[in-house]
């Protein structure tokens, strides 16, 4: 992917930069907000990591005005607060996700893969999902493996909806608590781990090759 | 509670004003009885000096014209009476009246005059002042004077008094009440800053009128006083921010470097311990911040009624696969119940108790959580069969970082609680741990939405 970083910490950036090229991404890099905005508008790109503070032009105006003129390229907005409503303003201006600093680079990966899918496979909405012999039935609300059907609990079904939704991407917990819990809170101990283990009990149990697997440190990936 | 303070303040300047009122009564009660006590004796001592010397006249002529003349000019007198208040009598030596009238007398045996007071029983009861003169041959000679002006002036005086009273009392209570209220409002408005400010609205400042009196002055050093709080606290908080921010960076960067170390070498089990430590430091550093920003936020009043119910069956839902786990039965006691608040951090207050109270309880026993409605309140309750918490402890878990001896093997940050506080304060509500014997009660209520 090419992705266009504006971030002006040098600290940061460097970091993040040395991460997506490891991965494999190709990064162009803008402290300020004005550069930023100038590449943004001139270049293709398929993801932006956007800060909220920047010189010159803040990162809310910039994507304020990148999406006043039509551009919808996924926006990851990082920010140094994490309240609510500061959530709910960045969302509102037109961003497709947003992350509190410090953040791990996992977190930060995890999501810039999940919004480069968002931005791909909106078109069509299907109507079953597949992932190797794991089948869901998105309008009888049912799961499958191998023919064999599963039951599932309603969020049982809901994390795996979502985990093959990013079927092959690394999910991290606090996606995962965004996506299927409802509530933006801080879970005390492993109670998403052991929601995962129960799923993949179900899923995973009396299978050769299992789909569910744990990425250490980061979080968990449905298929290879 | 901020509806009882401003009552308790009216009853306090009302009494004042009361106390004001009875005592000014008092005063003027005092100072009428002695007008009229300074009045009454000089109109007395005037009657008697006109008896004096009608009796000295009637003296000379018993004294020129012998007894004849004298009951002869009683006589005349009592027949025509030059002064309608005039009284005049002989009486022998029995007591017996030989001309006029007079009361059934003690028959005087003393040569000296002396004055009497009676009711003249013909006229109604007026009081007479007389004067008993002995004549010498054992007869009386009473000289006297009906009061009836006298008593008059002193009656209307009285009346007058007692109106001027009735008046005063009026004026006074009116005057009384609508001090008391003016003072109790001006109070009050301090009184409501006060209370609202102490529930955490920080920002709040009492009203100025500019009259640059007592109570104008009052306000002005409290807001003063509130603007230093409020410097002090944002430093404080600022400070603790701060640390845990600037800290927070390094520590992620930390983690960050030990990930991409993991990536590269064999597994080390010492490498995962370290990400696992550098995780748990993160996790008590985001909790500090989250619990010093719901501590800093202004008390929830017109925020969405919450359905606190569906809150706890989600989290019941949430912890469900981990009390199974360990054989925990989560019994489920609620009754539909709102409350006005933030869904998310109501979410989060249940999370910790129930954590808590899955993570303490030994296995194959039970966690309740009761929740119920009643009159203005939601009462929420989770209860485990764990060891509880010692009484001495109780008040204490509450507060930042502490974790008991019993607790020191078990994952956590020793801020769960405090956070739980946190959130139940902002939501105006109160938190009580209580002893479930064995096993604790943690008991919350809010007022119902």
């Amino acid at each position: 992917m090419r992705i266009l970083l504006v971030e002006d910490d040098p600290h940061t950036a460097g970091f993040i930069a040395k991460g997506l090229k490891e991965d494999g991404h190709a990064v162009d890099h803008a402290d300020n907000g004005k550069d930023g905005l100038f590449l943004a508008t001139t270049e293709p790109y398929d993801a932006i990591v956007l800060d909220r503070m920047l010189p010159q032009l803040d990162g809310m105006t910039l994507l304020k005005t990148l999406r006043g003129a039509g551009n919808r390229v996924p926006t990851l907005l990082l920010t140094a607060l994490g309240d609510v409503e500061q959530r709910v303003e960045g969302l509102r201006a037109g961003a497709d996700d947003y992350l509190v600093k410090p953040f791990a680079y996992a977190e930060l990966s995890a999501r810039l893969d999940g919004l480069a899918r968002r931005g791909t496979a909106a078109s069509a909405e299907p109507t079953r999902l597949r992932v190797e012999d794991l089948e869901l039935d998105l309008l009888k609300r049912s799961a499958s493996r191998d023919g064999k059907a599963i039951e599932l609990q309603p969020r049982e079904y809901r994390l795996l909806e979502y985990l093959m939704r990013q079927a092959g991407r690394v999910v991290t917990r606090t996606m995962l608590l965004e996506a299927v819990w409802d509530y933006h809170f801080d879970p005390q101990t492993n109670v998403i781990d052991v929601h995962i283990s129960r799923l993949r009990q179900k899923i995973d149990h009396g299978f050769a090759a299992p789909l569910l697997h744990t990425v250490r440190g980061a979080g968990y990936r449905l298929g290879s | 509670m901020s509806g009882r303070a401003p009552v308790r303040l009216m009853s306090t300047s009302a009494r004042l004003a009361l106390a004001v009122t009875v005592s000014f009564l008092l005063a003027f009660a005092l100072l009428g009885a002695g007008v009229y006590y300074a009045v009454s004796t000089l109109l007395t001592a005037d009657a008697r000096e006109v008896v004096r010397a009608d009796a000295a006249g009637l003296a000379d002529i018993h004294r020129g014209a012998g007894r004849a003349g004298l009951i002869a000019e009683l006589r005349g007198r009592l027949a025509a009476p030059d002064d309608p208040d005039a009284v005049y009598a002989l009486v022998d030596r029995d007591g017996r009246a030989i001309v006029g009238s007079a009361p059934p007398l003690s028959v005087p045996r003393s040569a000296a005059p002396r004055w009497i007071v009676f009711r003249d029983g013909t006229d109604g009861g007026t009081r007479v002042i007389a004067r008993l003169s002995p004549l010498g041959d054992g007869e009386t000679l009473l000289t006297g004077l009906r009061t009836r002006s006298q008593d008059g002036f002193l009656a209307m005086m009285l009346r007058t008094a007692l109106i001027a009273l009735l008046v005063a009392a009026a004026l006074g209570a009116l005057i009384g009440w609508l001090t008391a209220r003016w003072v109790s409002r001006r109070l009050q408005s301090l009184d409501l800053t006060a209370a609202r400010v102490g529930a955490g609205e920080l920002a709040l400042r009492a009203r100025l009128d500019g009259s640059d009196d007592a109570f104008d002055r009052l306000a002005h050093r409290f807001n003063a006083m509130l603007d230093r709080i409020e410097d002090l606290l944002g430093g404080v908080r600022h400070a603790t921010d701060h640390i845990a921010h600037d800290l927070r960076t390094p520590l992620t960067r930390l983690r960050n470097r030990l990930d991409q170390l993991r990536e590269r070498e064999a597994p080390a089990p010492e490498l995962d311990a370290a990400i696992a430590e550098t995780d748990q430091l993160l996790q008590s550093f985001g909790a500090l911040l989250r619990l010093a920003r719901i501590e800093a936020q202004p008390p929830l009043r017109d925020a969405p009624a919450v359905d606190l119910q569906a809150l706890v069956r989600d989290v019941l839902e949430l912890y469900a696969p981990s009390a199974a786990e360990r054989r925990i039965a989560l019994r489920d006691a609620t009754g539909p119940a709102s409350v006005r608040g933030d869904a998310d951090q109501l979410f989060q207050l249940l999370v910790n108790l129930v954590d808590n109270a899955v993570k303490f309880a030994p296995a194959d026993s039970e966690v309740e959580l009761a929740l119920s409605a009643s009159g203005a309140e939601v009462r929420l309750e989770v209860r485990d069969r764990g060891p509880g918490i010692p009484a001495a402890d109780r008040e204490r878990v509450l507060d930042r970082f502490v974790r008991l001896e019993t607790q020191r093997s078990s994952p956590g940050t020793g801020l769960g609680l405090s956070l739980v506080r946190a959130i139940v304060l902002r939501h105006e509500g109160r938190i009580e741990l209580l002893d479930a014997a064995p096993g604790l009660r943690v008991c919350i209520a809010l007022p119902r939405a």
